[in-house]
């Protein structure tokens, strides 16, 4: 009979269920019958006998497999959870080879934690190790372009390694990236930490940009922002600016001394000597007495008393300037032809200097104090040549102090010179 | 619910009708289902086991990886870097229980699993002792839990090639169809194993099976697919690494490339060859001693852990960190050869596991090496060392178990990444190449050998240029006949042409035979016809093709002294005649360097 000749000797006869009857009769008559129909039906029944054990043993390792990796899995995060925060624990307390430790046990329980992988990061870039950091911050950025904490991570890297081109594009991604607390806080201090990098590492082109933006953004009411944003486009010599910036900080406080001291020096660097005057001038005491600020205070007022073109000035009183300036710049011109060893009055004139002392002396008569008062358009003659002798000697002699500081001041204001 | 109803009087009468309960709705549909799955046709049934073996093998792949982990986190902790005394008393007690399973339990859980499904197709008509998987599940969850330096994907590819058999044979599949469900399971196994269903397909196929057949690849896939599916509801669908982005900036980095590829093919060939010298003196030794193999394999590895614990266990954890440049260059060569050197340890010890990972982690490290000292002379290159490192992996894998294709796919599966594919396409092939030319003998063929199994080398299949109809056709002894012509004039013509041969062209593509002699003595006749041609021929030919194999043409030449070659083009346009005499002189003749010597 060809059915011996298949496997079926494992067919038991009795494991018969309710329904069996079916199998039965074609078990009894696949062995009596040697037909491929018979033998089709006996394969048919130990088919449907395996696929039923089949589906009974998946249902069972399914609920088995469920419950193993829900163990399992349970206990993964558990270990990753406490490896995180003994990491983090470290991290704080300033261990941060433990803490690196901590974060990468972490990691192996939970690869695919951003969280984690961004916490690794930040304690490999803490550790100095910044290449390893970048390659994970690298990884987080392919994943979440737009986020804002690893733009400025990566920024911050790009940074310290001099990498401007990157360290720029990562600060604007963290910009204008995303932000889960308070973005709009956020974005300011990065703006905040740009200005610092730029304007000690970048171009002043670069500065007057980022800074700019900076003030751009920080909003009218927020008074210590614009004090902050004032100071930075002090430093990057955005004075009509950053005036602005200290006058809405006195417009809602007028008292503020750092509005004062900023808004008095932009003033002081705008040439706007009074005003400059009038805000140096209500700081405090112990502030005025600063260095820096005794310097603006001295030198505004010493130009408000000099200079003989401030406006609503008498022709006598204007002489009088004019007349004082004039000695100061000869006094000037003779102590730098000392200092040179060449006689000042040298016949003919042998350098530039001397001639211009010359020229004084053919004037003598006309830029008397009286004849000035008398001709006023020969104030800008007069005054012209104390210019003149004050560039001369500021390059032949070194730099003006004092008065003839003031002069060069003055110089510069009314030919239209930056101060 | 039962309903009665009784006619008045007459209880004999009562009629019972019965509507399904719910159980038995329940049973009526799963009689329905199994009634339509089992009467299907054997290749549609076939495709239908596929999904199940796949679902199966999914799930005993979930239940192996956790055993894995459980093991590893209750022997050894939870650390990346355990106490110095767990590291070397964990692998060493592992391996001496190990021993014992293996050596009185469960002796065909020994190696790494991809021989054995091999040995299980043309050796035992597919059949895999289900007693293997449990073995394989206990021994391999142990081993590499404990820290011996093995991975888990090889022994999960003999699992569902076990399960797969098991299920194959309970169904009284045909034997064919029960030898071909051995590598289905494979499949499954190792695509759950990887969470890389093409890559385990190409594997398969690259090394197991060594054809596309078309009738497999199907239920291949599908196993493959079902596995993974099933496995990633359980673990997750994450790809097993995260790799850092990466821009080539231009082809000439290639080059950069081409140099990992000859240090990857190198590394290949010394592992390769650390085997090949050891192995058989470690099977030879007594066999007390084998007791012990694998307890001495845990012991100098628990050895090394101490210095370096990253080369413990299947390592994916430090790949990963290579990945991202988390090691200097020395530390990732150090890694690579203390990974070549305790992976071999582990595996010549007889302790079950896989080849997988660790070349994987080989490759890794290394590649991050040489990509560190590349940066180091050439900070212009874009590669990071996270990709060097990757590309490594595969190169490695190429150079190492000499599986050039589904390296490449490898990568791009277990990265998620395509971008370096071409990276891995140029190291893998210079790797695969040094490699093939200083070991002549693939790592798997080479094991079944040095055990006494004569398994079919897949790669010297590979490179056999079977005989094609081309080289067995004769191109001028045919005389091409057309129908109008008389026999008188076929015959003047037969006899001033040497060919022995007469072919009758009735059409373009109908061909028949005319006995020359027979034609000779027609036209001596006093007065012949041109209908006698014809009426003489036999036919209609079978024709072939100049491309065809010739195993094709000896079907036929038993049949027809002659048969016609055409073109494809062309089917009325002869290009030569074969005959049986000229098949068999072509098959004796040499077509393909001979294969490698018994000694390696």
């Amino acid at each position: 009979m060809r059915f011996l000749h298949t496997s079926y000797s494992d067919i038991p006869v009795r494991a018969m269920r309710s329904d069996g009857v079916f199998f039965l009769s074609s078990m009894v008559s696949a062995i009596t019958d040697d037909t491929p129909a018979a033998v089709g039906e006996a394969r048919s029944y130990t088919r449907e006998r395996v696929l039923f054990f089949s589906v009974l043993l998946l249902l069972l390792l399914l609920v088995f497999t469920a419950f193993a990796a829900r163990l399992y899995h349970k206990q993964i995060h558990v270990l990753a959870d406490q490896w995180f925060a003994q990491g983090e624990a470290m991290f704080k307390a300033g261990n941060i080879a433990e803490a690196l430790r901590d974060y990468r046990n972490g990691l192996v329980y939970a690869p695919d934690n951003r969280g984690f992988q961004f916490h690794l990061a930040q304690a490999l870039a803490a550790a100095g190790r910044s290449e390893e950091a970048r390659s994970y911050l690298l990884n987080l950025l392919s994943e979440t372009p737009g986020s804002g904490p690893v733009n400025l991570e990566l920024a911050r890297i790009a940074a310290r390694q001099g990498n401007m081109q990157d360290a720029l594009r990562y600060y604007h991604g963290a910009i204008f990236g995303v932000w889960d607390i308070d973005p709009i806080a956020m974005r300011w201090q990065i703006r905040r930490e740009l200005c610092e990098y730029v304007l000690a590492h970048g171009s002043a082109s670069q500065a007057e940009e980022e800074v700019v933006a900076l003030a751009v953004n920080t909003p009218s009411q927020d008074l210590p922002g614009l004090l902050e944003a004032g100071k930075f486009l002090l430093r990057a010599q955005l004075w009509p600016r950053a005036l602005n910036e200290f006058q809405l900080v006195l417009a809602a406080e007028p008292r503020n001394t750092k509005a004062l001291a900023g808004a008095g020096t932009a003033a002081f660097r705008l040439g706007q000597y009074s005003e400059s005057l009038q805000y140096l001038s209500r700081l405090p005491a112990d502030q005025r007495a600063a260095p820096a600020i005794a310097e603006m205070i001295a030198t505004s007022r010493g130009i408000l008393a000099a200079d003989p073109y401030l406006p609503g000035l008498s022709a006598a009183e204007k002489a009088r300037r004019a007349t004082r300036a004039l000695a100061q710049a000869e006094s000037r011109a003779a102590a730098c032809a000392e200092m040179k060893g060449e006689p000042l009055a040298a016949t003919p004139p042998a350098s530039a200097l001397e001639e211009t002392f010359a020229s004084r002396q053919e004037q003598r008569l006309n830029w008397r104090e009286r004849s000035l008062e008398m001709h006023p358009e020969r104030l800008d003659s007069a005054m012209a040549w104390v210019f003149k002798v004050e560039d001369l000697t500021a390059s032949q002699c070194g730099p003006p102090q004092g008065e003839d500081g003031v002069l060069s001041l003055i110089e510069k204001i009314h030919s239209g010179r930056n101060p | 619910m039962r309903e009665t109803k009784s006619r008045a009087g007459d209880p004999l009468q009562d009629e019972t009708t019965e509507a399904p309960q719910p159980a038995g709705k329940l049973r009526l549909l799963w009689r329905f289902w199994t009634r339509r799955i089992i009467t299907l046709p054997e290749d549609r049934f076939f495709l239908f086991l596929a999904v199940l073996i796949g679902v199966f093998s999914g799930l005993a792949v979930v239940c192996f990886r956790v055993a894995i982990e459980l093991t590893k986190l209750s022997l050894l902790g939870s650390t990346l870097a355990p106490l110095p005394l767990r590291v070397v008393v964990v692998p060493t007690m592992g391996g001496l229980v190990v021993a014992l399973l293996v050596l009185y339990v469960f002796p065909q859980a020994r190696g790494s699993g991809v021989n054995q499904t091999k040995a299980a197709v043309y050796i035992s008509d597919g059949y895999i002792p289900f007693s293997t998987v449990i073995g394989k599940f206990l021994t391999c969850a142990l081993a590499i839990g404990s820290g011996q330096s093995l991975g888990p994907e090889d022994p999960s590819l003999q699992m569902g090639a076990g399960i797969a058999s098991a299920i194959g044979r309970r169904l009284n599949l045909s034997q064919e169809k029960v030898r071909l469900i051995a590598p289905v399971g494979a499949a499954a196994g190792l695509a759950a194993a990887f969470n890389a269903p093409i890559s385990s397909v190409l594997f398969v196929i690259e090394e197991v099976i060594g054809t596309w057949s078309a009738g497999v690849l199907g239920a291949i896939v599908l196993a493959a697919v079902s596995s993974v599916v099933t496995m990633r509801a359980f673990l997750g669908s994450e790809s097993l690494f995260r790799v850092p982005p990466f821009r080539m900036a231009g082809s000439a980095e290639l080059l950069a490339y081409v140099v990992l590829g000859i240090a990857g093919g190198a590394a290949s060939l010394a592992f390769l060859k650390w085997i090949v010298y050891a192995r058989p003196r470690l099977q030879a030794m007594p066999r007390w001693t084998h007791h012990f193999q694998p307890a001495v394999a845990g012991l100098l590895v628990g050895f090394i852990g101490i210095w370096l614990p990253q080369v413990m266990g299947a390592g994916y954890p430090i790949v990963d960190q290579a990945l991202h440049g988390q090691f200097t260059w020395k530390l990732l060569l150090i890694l690579a050869g203390l990974k070549i050197i305790a992976t071999g340890i582990s595996f010549l010890s007889g302790t079950p596991g896989g080849m997988f990972a660790p070349t994987l982690f080989i490759g890794a490290m290394l590649g991050g090496a040489v990509g560190s000292i590349e940066h180091h002379f050439f900070p212009s290159l874009t590669g990071t060392v996270g990709t060097f490192a990757l590309v490594g992996m595969g190169t490695l894998f190429a150079g190492f178990l000499r599986a050039p294709i589904t390296s490449v796919f490898m990568v791009i599966e277990v990265s998620g990444n395509y971008t370096a594919v071409l990276p891995v396409m140029i190291s893998s092939l210079v790797a695969y190449l040094i490699s093939r030319r200083y070991q002549k003998v693939p790592l798997f063929d080479l094991l079944a050998r040095q055990e006494g199994l004569v398994l079919p080398s897949i790669e010297e299949q590979r490179e056999q240029t079977p005989p094609t109809v081309e080289d067995a056709m004769e191109k001028e002894s045919a005389l091409t006949v057309q129908p109008s012509e008389s026999v008188s004039e076929v015959a003047r013509r037969a006899e001033a042409n040497a060919s022995s041969s007469l072919l009758l062209r009735v059409h373009p593509g109908e061909w028949w035979l005319l006995d020359r002699d027979e034609i000779l003595r027609l036209a001596a006749d006093s007065n012949p016809s041109s209908k006698a041609v014809h009426a003489k021929a036999k036919g209609p030919l079978p024709y072939l093709f100049p491309d065809q194999p010739l195993e094709e043409a000896l079907r036929w030449s038993q049949d027809w002294p002659v048969l016609p070659v055409v073109s494809r083009a062309d089917l009325g346009q002869l290009q030569g005649v074969i005959t049986l005499a000229t098949v068999l002189e072509t098959f004796r003749e040499p077509h393909t360097e001979p294969t490698a010597s018994p000694d390696f």
